[in-house]
Parts: structure tokens; C-alpha cells; sequence
């Protein structure tokens, strides 16, 4: 099975990068999703300054992670020997860098580019105190930095974004115009996770990036609209964990897709599990290459005002088999549906005005649209 | 006895980091070591000291020239440097100036008689003259802090006008209408920078510039005392005063204390550095940040990059580095969300 992508015009085995957080704040680690069977992986996030860490930082109950410090706790000096580790077992290595100013990331993508990194990836969205209002929300300033820092290296360069923004795709065509042949989407979430409502004090002290599964549909949206935006090799981030959720995003238009939640909750054997599964998916379904998926759904993503009026309303596909459920007739808020005493769901077709929730909420799949 | 190019020959690496294993171990990964290392043991291998210092030429020492000793700020750039030069194995030779030529030229002469391999100079008073004898030598050199941009000579800057441009229209929008500044020590280029953007901010808001507000200091925490005890002499009494650094601001503060004035609701106060101690007093001080420690290492950084590459591929490099307001509350308070967040 072909699994090859491609990755701003470097050649990848497969689509499954590690990207920038805490699984990558080593050497060694990358190394690890690299043997797990990443294609390529990309740093935790590397400054000039390094601050040390607070502690506790990050936060998980059901639902996504919350984490209050995304960079790395390596010295520059540190990285060039965490890099070239990577480097030495032939892997692909993307340095996520972060800096204040367009010299300031020039220099530190010249570094890391000396150290042998093979593409940087600008981390200007990070949601916490520093860089999303001021770098990674302006079309400008962003254009500015990504010119500076293209002129001044050999190296590919790819911008994570944010979804944190209203003009997504205005921050996707000043990288683009500023040289930038990749972007990168999306960056974690800022968040609070919630209140301890006792003790009347947030959970973690300070706003958080937040990611994980619930982020998932804010990616998709977040990459469809880059990748209709701009003609760049886009790097699919958001709540990956299942191989589907890596055809999504490709078949939304990403070239490649990055994950770090997942892993920091199941380990990198998620890797080797994604990549397996999607190859049976594919053979199941007679593909030889992923270029046969790539941005299929994309092209199917209509304005609203394409969308033609259809009279449809929900019909039974089959007889429900839990008598005790009430998610679809809860749910019906034009209370066309009722449960009869044999448990079955009578739908009033003179009330249902096809909004189509009971058909994705049965956990049976026992409704369709007609 | 076999070289170090056989040797990265048998181990099938480059030379480069053969030569990195030897000099620099903490650069290379433990495996590309171990196997390095176990070569040069089989082939034994030592590498010839004495050609080794002949090669390296290098007395491993760079040099940090600061104005003063005292002002915490200056100090930051030193940790900054040390921290990088420690890690990359030089010594730091700090050299205090008290902002005299006189004494910073005699410390150019004894460092390239100590044949130093790099200086970083931090806000110096250097002519043109005394640049020139040190390109002569061949000696890199880091200018650090002000906006002076020397052709081959990389550095490492901010804009200090802009910073008290920031300061001054801060206060504007505050409300503040008579605006006193107490400045440093005008030799200074960094002060002059500021009194600039002072002015600037002043006149671009349809504001008069009035001498009498103008007061020198001499960046220490006296001279903020006794430049608060003048302003108070002034009938009306501004109400707010952007002062060039946090320590005169410090001395400003306790002046009017001492004085029954209250802070920020009989007169507001603003400082310029962002130490770490305007996030100690009472009130806690406003000021404007510039990154000093990262300025430090990242000198460090590109001046050991300019002393170990050989000098064609020596690229001179401007890392500019932009002021930023902290705001707290000795200007009155705002938004609580922009002291967590950097707001445009």
C-alpha cells in the first residue's frame, strides 16, 4: 500500500507526524514515534529563553487535555544534540521555534537549521501569554515574520495557526505571500478547563492551550478553510487518534497530519495502530494510494446557498432495539418523535421538519432521511 | 599514529564530528560517542594537545563590557551571557565602565592584549576610532542595546524611543495631560532615545512640550528621590510622570510617599526596564519590558557562532528586539487581562 504524502516538497513514508509538545521535548522521544512509525516529527516548541515549568501544568477529566506550558525546557545550546540524534537514526525533523520579533526567529531558525533541522515550523499561535495576539492574529506582522525568516534560511518553512482568530484565511495567505510553503493548523485551544467550584478557583492557574478529541471538528473546519484559501502543503492537528480521523483531515485537503494527545493518553503504539488500520481501510476499499482520497470531501463542501432544499424528513430504517433509550425523543425539539408502549418510535411526519439530530444521536443507526 | 581523518573515515562520519567529539562532547548523541570514541581506541588515537591549542589560537575568554555594576538591569544581560559562554565552555570577563570612554577604552586595550577571543559591549561610548582598532584585530564584537547599526558588526538591540513612546501614550490615554519626565544621563544615546519618544508622544497628541516638566536624573535610585522632591515643588503638580528607568522610579516612589502623596490617585508613575523589583513595590510599578536576559544569551549566542566559524562565513546579523508595557497598577489599574495577556 502507497501511504507516501508529502510534506512541502520533502518526500514522507507515510502521512503521521509527531508534532510539538511534550512527546517531543527529547531526542530520544521523537526518536520513539519514529521507530513507532512516524514519518517525521516535529520539536516541542525551542526559544532563546527558556522558563522552567509550573507545576501542576496539565489537566485531563474525560473530554480533552489542558495544558499550561507548551515549550520546551532545552537550552538551545541542549537542542543541537537532541537534533542531531534524530538526525543520526535518519529521521525527518521540523524545529518548531518561537520568537518575538522577525530577526529574533530569522536567528533561531538559522540555528536550528545549522543544527540540521530540515524544515521549521513557526510556532506563532501558541496560545498562552505570548505570540497569538501580537504574531499569529495579524496578517502583517505575521507576512513580516515569515519573509524574514524564508529569506534567511535553506530550509522549508511552515505556520501553525490558530483557530483562535477571525481571518483564518487572511493569516493563511500572508504566510503563503511571505514565503512560507506550508501551514500548519490547528494549534491548541485558549482555554480555562473549569472552576473548582468549592474551592472557587479555576482548575489550573492560568489560561491553557487546550487540545485532544473535542478539538477535532474546529481542526477540520480550521484546514478545509486553509486549504481552500491557499495552494500550500497543509499539515492537518486536531484530536487525531483513529486512522478516520487522519482520512478526514486528508480527505478535507491536509497533505499530512500531526498528533500529540493521543499519544500522551495511549503512547506512541497509537502510531503503529493508525497506520495499520488505515492501510486495511484502504485496501478494503480498492485504493492504491492516498492521493486517490486526498481533498475528495473538500471538493463536496458547498455555501450554503448551494445547498438545495430537500423535503426530507427522518424515517425508521429499522425497529429499535432498546426499549429504555430516550436520546432521540429528548432530543426532538419539534417533539416529533414518541416512544409507543411496544418501545418503538412513531415519528409524526407532520410536525418533523428534517433537521436530521435523531439520525446521528441513535446509537443504533435506526433512522434515515427521506 | 593514525589522524583524525582516518578516524572519521573508519567511523564512517565526518570530521566535523570527530573533531565535535573531542572538543565538544556534550554536542553529540551517545551513540555517534560511544562509537567514535571506541574507533579512536582500536586505531589508537589521542589527539595532540599541544597542536590542538597551536590550532585553536583561542584563549576561550570573552569579555561583557556594562556601564554600571549596580543597576540590576545590566546584570541581567550578564547572566544572560554567562549562561550561554558557561554551556559552550568560555570564561566571562565582566568589565564595569561607569559610563566613563576613558575607562572603557583602557578596557579595550587590556582585552586585546589578553588576545580575548569576542566582546560584547553593551551601551558603550566608543568612537569610531576605537571600532576601527578593534576590526583591525580581527576581534568579533556584539553591540548590544542601543539602536546603533555598524556596518560588519552584529547586534543585538531595542528601540528605547519607542519604549517611552509606549510609556508617554499609555499615560495620554490614561487621561493624563501634564506629563512630567525625569530622564537620565543625557551622554546616554538609550536616553536621548527615550526623550525623544517622549516628545513624540507628547506632540502627536496636540500636547505642549514644557521644559519645567523635564527633569535629569542620573539612572539611580538617589536621583529619582531628590528629580520626585523638584517635581513636587512645581505649581500645578503634574500628574504623572514617565520616569527613564525603574530604579530612579523606585527612589520617585518612595520620594512621594514620604511626602503624603498617594500613588496612582494624586500622581502616577511609570518606569522603563521592567526589573524584577517594580513587581515588589507598593504600588506596583508600570513599566516598560525589554527582553535584557534573552538579549544577553542570544549575544552570547551569535558571538561565539562569529569566534568559532571560520571568518568567510561570518554573517553579520541585527537581532531586533521590541519593548513591550507591563502594565500593573502605579498608573491606575486597566484590564486585568492585559498584564496575562500581550494585547496589541
Amino acid at each position: 500500500m502507497d501511504l507516501s504524502s508529502n510534506l512541502m516538497g520533502i518526500p514522507l513514508k507515510n502521512p503521521l507526524i509527531l508534532s510539538s509538545g511534550p512527546m517531543s521535548r527529547s531526542g530520544e522521544m521523537m526518536i520513539k514515534a519514529l521507530d513507532a512509525g512516524a514519518a517525521a516529527v516535529v520539536t516541542e516548541t525551542i526559544l532563546n529563553e527558556i522558563r522552567p515549568n509550573v507545576r501542576p501544568r496539565m489537566f485531563n477529566r474525560g473530554q480533552g487535555l489542558q495544558n499550561i506550558r507548551l515549550y520546551s525546557e532545552f537550552s538551545l545550546e541542549e537542542w543541537e544534540r537532541e537534533i542531531a540524534m534524530v538526525k543520526e537514526r535518519g529521521g525527518i525533523l521540523i524545529a518548531n521555534i518561537l520568537a518575538h520579533s522577525p530577526s529574533e526567529m530569522a536567528f533561531l531558525g538559522r540555528t536550528v537549521e545549522s543544527y540540521g533541522a530540515d524544515a521549521l515550523e513557526l510556532g506563532v499561535s501558541s496560545p498562552h501569554g505570548e505570540g497569538l495576539a501580537v504574531l499569529g492574529s495579524d496578517p502583517e506582522n505575521l507576512y513580516e515574520l515569515v519573509k524574514t525568516v524564508a529569506q534567511s534560511v535553506n530550509i522549508p518553512v511552515m505556520v501553525k495557526l490558530s483557530p483562535y482568530v477571525n481571518n483564518l484565511a487572511a493569516l493563511a495567505k500572508a504566510a503563503q505571500l511571505g514565503g512560507a510553503k506550508g501551514i500548519s493548523a490547528i494549534n491548541t485551544v485558549r482555554s480555562i478547563m473549569g472552576v473548582d467550584i468549592d474551592q472557587m478557583v479555576p482548575l489550573l492557574p492560568t489560561y491553557g492551550g487546550y487540545s485532544g478529541e473535542p478539538i477535532r471538528p474546529i481542526g477540520l473546519g480550521a484546514v478545509a478553510t486553509i486549504c481552500q484559501t491557499v495552494d500550500l502543503s497543509v499539515s492537518g492537528i486536531g484530536g487525531i487518534s483513529k486512522f478516520n480521523h487522519l482520512l478526514e483531515y486528508l480527505m478535507l485537503g491536509a497533505d499530512s497530519c500531526q498528533l500529540q494527545s493521543a499519544l500522551i493518553f495511549h503512547g506512541f503504539s497509537v502510531i503503529s495502530e493508525i497506520l495499520s488500520e488505515l492501510e486495511s481501510w484502504l485496501e478494503d476499499k480498492n485504493f492504491s494510494s492516498l492521493e486517490q482520497i486526498r481533498g475528495k470531501a473538500l471538493s463536496r463542501l458547498k455555501s450554503f446557498d448551494e445547498i438545495i432544499l430537500e423535503p426530507k424528513i427522518a424515517v425508521n430504517k429499522r425497529d429499535c432495539p432498546l426499549p429504555d433509550c430516550t436520546l432521540c425523543t429528548d432530543s426532538c425539539t419539534f417533539s416529533a418523535l414518541s416512544k409507543n408502549q411496544k418501545g418503538l418510535v412513531d415519528i409524526d411526519s407532520s410536525v418533523c421538519t428534517g433537521c436530521g439530530l435523531c439520525v446521528s444521536i441513535c446509537p443504533r443507526l435506526c433512522f434515515d432521511m427521506q | 599514529m593514525p589522524n583524525i581523518r582516518e578516524v572519521a573515515q573508519k567511523a564512517g562520519v565526518s570530521v566535523a564530528t570527530v573533531s565535535r567529539v573531542l572538543n565538544h562532547p556534550e554536542r553529540v548523541s551517545p551513540n555517534t560517542k560511544e562509537l567514535i570514541e571506541k574507533v579512536m581506541k582500536e586505531m589508537d588515537f589521542s589527539p595532540n594537545v599541544f597542536a590542538r591549542s597551536l590550532n585553536l589560537k583561542k584563549s576561550n575568554t570573552l569579555a561583557l563590557i556594562i556601564p554600571d555594576i549596580l543597576n540590576p538591569q545590566y546584570m541581567e544581560i550578564a547572566r544572560g551571557v554567562e549562561r550561554v559562554a558557561h554551556e559552550k565552555g568560555y570564561n566571562l570577563l565582566l568589565c564595569n565602565t561607569e559610563k566613563d570612554l576613558k575607562k572603557e577604552q583602557n578596557y579595550i586595550r587590556m582585552l586585546i592584549e589578553k588576545k580575548i577571543d569576542g566582546i560584547i559591549l553593551a551601551f558603550t561610548l566608543l568612537q569610531q576610532e576605537d571600532f576601527d582598532e578593534i576590526q583591525r584585530r580581527n576581534i568579533p564584537l556584539i553591540l548590544f542595546g542601543q539602536n546603533i547599526l555598524k556596518k560588519n558588526i552584529s547586534s543585538v538591540y531595542s528601540d528605547f524611543k519607542e519604549g517611552a513612546f509606549l510609556a508617554v501614550n499609555h499615560l495620554i490615554q490614561r487621561g493624563f495631560r501634564r506629563i512630567a519626565y525625569v530622564c537620565g544621563e543625557k551622554d546616554q544615546l538609550e536616553n536621548r532615545d527615550k526623550t525623544l519618544g517622549y516628545v513624540d508622544a507628547l506632540l502627536g497628541s496636540g500636547l505642549n512640550i514644557c521644559e519645567d516638566l523635564m527633569i535629569e536624573g542620573s539612572d539611580d535610585i538617589d536621583s529619582g528621590y531628590l528629580a520626585a522632591l523638584k517635581l513636587l515643588k512645581l505649581n500645578p503638580l503634574p500628574d504623572a510622570v514617565f520616569v527613564g528607568n525603574d530604579l530612579m522610579a523606585i527612589g520617585i516612589i518612595d520620594a512621594l510617599k514620604n511626602e503624603g502623596k498617594r500613588i496612582p490617585e494624586d500622581i502616577s508613575v511609570i518606569g522603563y526596564d521592567n526589573i524584577r523589583m517594580a513587581s515588589l513595590i507598593e504600588p506596583k510599578l508600570t513599566s516598560v519590558s525589554w527582553p535584557v536576559y534573552k538579549m544577553g544569551l542570544i549575544s552570547a549566542r551569535i558571538l561565539i557562532d562569529e569566534v568559532e566559524k571560520p571568518d568567510e562565513e561570518v554573517e553579520t546579523q541585527n537581532i531586533f528586539l521590541s519593548p513591550k508595557l507591563k502594565i500593573r497598577k502605579s498608573c491606575g489599574h486597566e484590564n486585568r487581562v492585559s498584564e496575562i495577556f500581550d494585547l496589541k
